[in-house]
């Protein structure tokens, strides 16, 4: 089958008709990003499997804005294909209504097809999707049509291997084998089981191995669908974790870079915390004001010992006097032969006055003239006692000291208290050099680890902006998720170990079992029924062997096709074997991992530009599969499958799809150069020399008419130019 | 070489034949036709089950149990 003409009307960018013309064998359309390419993938697409539902986001802007109220036209894609030197036409259509109000209405929403009668050349009507399973089956179609490149890899839908097999591999033959080898079996079986039984002596051993059979396959079911159960979580989780890896680097560089973040602001903090730079409170309650003190104590300690000095002269010149007094009193007394003289105030002031006035002492009764020794002893007397009034008002006791207060022994303490101090104040310049370096270092510390910050943020905005998910919350998420998944994952991988372990073990069980009612049926049944049931046995095992064996020529096939696709779009390059290995998981299903290895056997992962040459390798494998088994070819259109190759390379391989048997549409973005305005913006666009060299039957140009306003979707127009 | 042909030989040429049945490859039957004659009662059911399954429209699970049955209820 090849698609002769692929016709777009008003379906989104493509205003009015616009005809594609393709030819058997390789066809290319080239478009820049968002001028049509994608689109004409889209119309393909919308014409095998579109429905009935939001057609109004369908309709080309331009057209509907270009009508009048009230008028309508149609939206249609249609597709004219041949086979077998038959012709076919099928068309999707709708029809778009404008009200008065500019609203859309669709309406008359069909899917026709046609058929060109060889001989006589007449149109034959017939049901669109009966006629497109016919020429094009929806199995094919799955193989056939590719958007991206992540859509290459067809063996990550679980069901791919299946629809193969069904598809292509001679396995598909012999599974009704299997079941019919099985039931033919059970059979045989149970007509040896009703004979043994028909035995008495064996009944009763006989029904309890029956029992514990019985209950050694419910045992055995159990485990399968628990095993089944865990390999459809595992692979759910594989899934995930494998989304997950694509994001994964960055949400671990960012969590990282997150940490170091967290690290450094807690750094700064703690210096910060260590900055002390109260100097108020050092200068006053550490005393560092005093650091000058010194020459001031020299001074006041010089001042103290001078008083002190001063104040024990005075002390001693005191008690000198105080002898004195002493001794005074003591000759005086020894003047008076030691008696004791009269109390002051005897004879008393008036008598002493009166005797002074007289000039005779009326005590001793003698003549005491002015100036005699007699008189001058009254006048002493008289005086003293006088002077004895005096004292008594305004003296101190005799006894008191000097000084009734001792405040220059404090000051002697104080400047010897001050001396010890002197040896920590000479400390507070060193203290106060060391404060000022350590705040200074810290400082300095602090200046770099905002440096550092600063780096660390750009970091972060890099690591962000690097990845596909912006969100710094839903990367840390899918990182804290992937986490998780793997743990779970882990935890499942032991729980399907163990769950396989006790299978095996079950199995072990149940094969003993079988082995002992077989030796009892040996002995109790009859013979026919013995080697009917043994041929029937052997002839399942032959079905299931010979269904696995095509099974495995058929992946090996496969394999050995898609290596040789492999390396001639990889010539000249590394690319490693593919390797396609069964895995039989939950006892009863299977499923094919594609891997590729280096020639020494070792795994490797392959890069995006590998990968996906390793999934075009198999998909044209699978093409050629197709065409050797149905002895037809069907067409494939690839929208932008290398995206990851450059230029060259995929110059390389559109050469090598040339040589390819079958049609395929390829829509690439390669191979169109541009002109730019001054201010950078494009001017016009063109194709490079370079697509001269490309090998193809036929190839367009999708392009939007200029000038557009880049704002107004009623301005755009995909226009289709044959190269 | 039809179908069913084929298939009886994927099947004849599985190692048990040999190792269970001690059959050579060269006595192998290579066409239904053959096999529904020989007088091996595995190749023959075999071909019982391929030529039932294979005909048009295939046989039901009785028709099949039943042909294989009164086949070796006449061969062993």
């Amino acid at each position: 089958m090849i698609i002769k003409k692929v016709q777009i009307e008003n379906f989104l960018c493509y205003y009015s008709l616009k005809t594609f013309q393709f030819e058997d064998g390789l066809n290319i359309i080239l478009g820049e990003n968002n001028e049509g390419k994608t689109k004409f993938y889209e119309a393909v697409d919308w014409l095998f499997n579109g429905i009935n539902n939001e057609l109004e986001n369908l309709v080309s802007a331009k057209k509907l804005q270009e009508i009048a109220p009230d008028d309508s036209f149609k939206v249609s894609v249609s597709m004219i294909v041949e086979q077998y030197n038959s012709e076919y036409k099928i068309v999707r259509s709708f029809t778009v209504n404008k009200s008065n109000d500019n609203e859309i209405e669709t309406s008359n929403f069909v899917f026709e097809g046609q058929e060109t009668d060889s001989t006589t050349g007449q149109r034959i009507p017939i049901n669109g999707q009966v006629l497109l399973d016919r020429i094009f089956p929806f199995q094919i179609r799955k193989y056939s049509m590719f958007k991206g490149e992540t859509e290459l890899n067809v063996f990550e839908n679980e069901e791919a291997l299946a629809n193969l097999i069904n598809l292509f591999s001679d396995a598909r033959h012999f599974e009704k084998y299997t079941e019919k080898g099985a039931f033919l079996r059970e059979k045989a079986e149970n007509a040896v089981e009703q004979s043994t039984k028909l035995n008495q002596k064996n009944q009763r051993a006989y029904s309890v191995l029956e029992s514990e059979i019985s209950q050694l396959e419910r045992e055995k079911e159990r485990l399968r669908v628990h095993l089944n159960s865990t390999e459809e979580e595992k692979t759910k989780l594989e899934k995930n974790i494998k989304e997950a890896e694509k994001y994964v680097d960055n949400a671990e560089a960012l969590q990282t870079i997150n940490k170091r973040i967290k690290n450094t602001e807690e750094k700064i903090s703690y210096l910060n915390s260590r900055i002390d730079e109260n100097y108020t409170t050092s200068l006053f309650d550490e005393n560092w004001i005093l650091v000058n003190f010194e020459p001031f104590h020299k001074e006041f300690a010089k001042k103290v010992s001078a008083h002190s000095k001063t104040r024990r002269e005075l002390q001693s010149d005191f008690d000198k006097q105080k002898g004195i007094k002493e001794g005074e009193k003591k000759a005086k007394a020894e003047l008076l032969n030691n008696a004791v003289p009269l109390p002051i105030g005897v004879p008393s002031k008036s008598h002493m006055e009166e005797m002074l006035n007289d000039e005779i002492c009326k005590v001793c009764n003698r003549e005491a003239k002015k100036g005699s020794e007699a008189y001058e002893f009254m006048m002493k007397r008289l005086k003293t006692y006088l002077e004895s009034q005096v004292i008594e008002e305004n003296e101190p006791e005799k006894d008191e000291p000097l000084f009734k207060f001792d405040y220059t022994n404090r000051l002697d303490n104080l400047s010897i208290s001050h001396e010890d101090n002197l040896k920590n104040l000479r400390l507070i310049r060193s203290k106060i050099k060391d404060l000022f370096e350590f705040n200074d270092n810290r400082k300095k510390d602090i200046e770099d680890l905002k440096e550092q910050l600063e780096k660390e943020i750009k970091e972060r905005e890099r690591i962000l902006g690097n990845s596909k998910i912006a969100n710094e919350d839903k990367l840390i998420s899918i990182f804290k998720n992937y986490t998780a998944w793997q743990e779970d994952l882990s935890v499942l991988n032991k729980d399907f170990f163990n769950l396989e372990a006790k299978q095996k073990e079950i199995l072990k069980q149940l094969k003993l079992k079988k082995e002992e009612k077989d030796n009892i049926d040996l002995n109790s049944a009859s013979s026919f029924l013995l080697k009917t049931r043994d041929i029937l046995r052997h002839i399942e095992i032959v079905f299931n062997e010979t269904k696995e064996k095509k099974f495995d020529e058929f992946i090996d096939k496969l394999e050995s096709k898609s290596n040789k696709y492999l390396s001639q779009i990889n010539v000249e390059a590394f690319t490693g074997q593919i390797k396609f290995s069964k895995k039989r998981y939950g006892g009863d299903r299977i499923k094919i991992e594609v891997s590729l290895f280096e020639s020494g056997g070792r795994y490797f992962v392959p890069g995006t530009a590998v990968r996906t040459s390793l999934n075009i390798s198999i998909l044209l494998a699978i093409s050629e599969l197709a065409n050797e088994v149905r002895d037809e070819t069907y067409p494939m259109i690839f929208d932008a499958p290398t995206s990851s190759f450059g230029e060259t390379k995929t110059g390389d391989f559109l050469n090598l799809i040339y040589e390819t048997s079958n049609q395929k549409i390829i829509l690439l973005k390669d191979f169109i150069g541009s002109i730019k305005n001054p201010n950078g913006t494009v001017k016009d666009l063109f194709i490079k020399d370079e697509f001269n060299s490309i090998k193809r039957k036929k190839a367009f140009w999708v392009k939007l008419e200029r000038p557009f306003d880049k704002n107004e979707l009623s301005t755009i127009n995909t226009e289709v130019n044959p190269l | 070489m039809a179908r069913k042909d084929d298939i009886l030989k994927s099947f004849l040429t599985n190692e048990l034949l040999e190792t269970k049945y001690e059959l050579k490859k060269e006595e192998l039957p290579s066409t239904i036709r053959e096999a529904l004659n020989s007088d091996r009662p595995i190749i023959k059911a075999i071909a019982l089950i391929v030529e039932g399954l294979e005909k048009s429209p295939s046989a039901t699970d009785n028709e099949l149990r039943n042909s294989i049955l009164q086949f070796l209820n006449t061969a062993i």
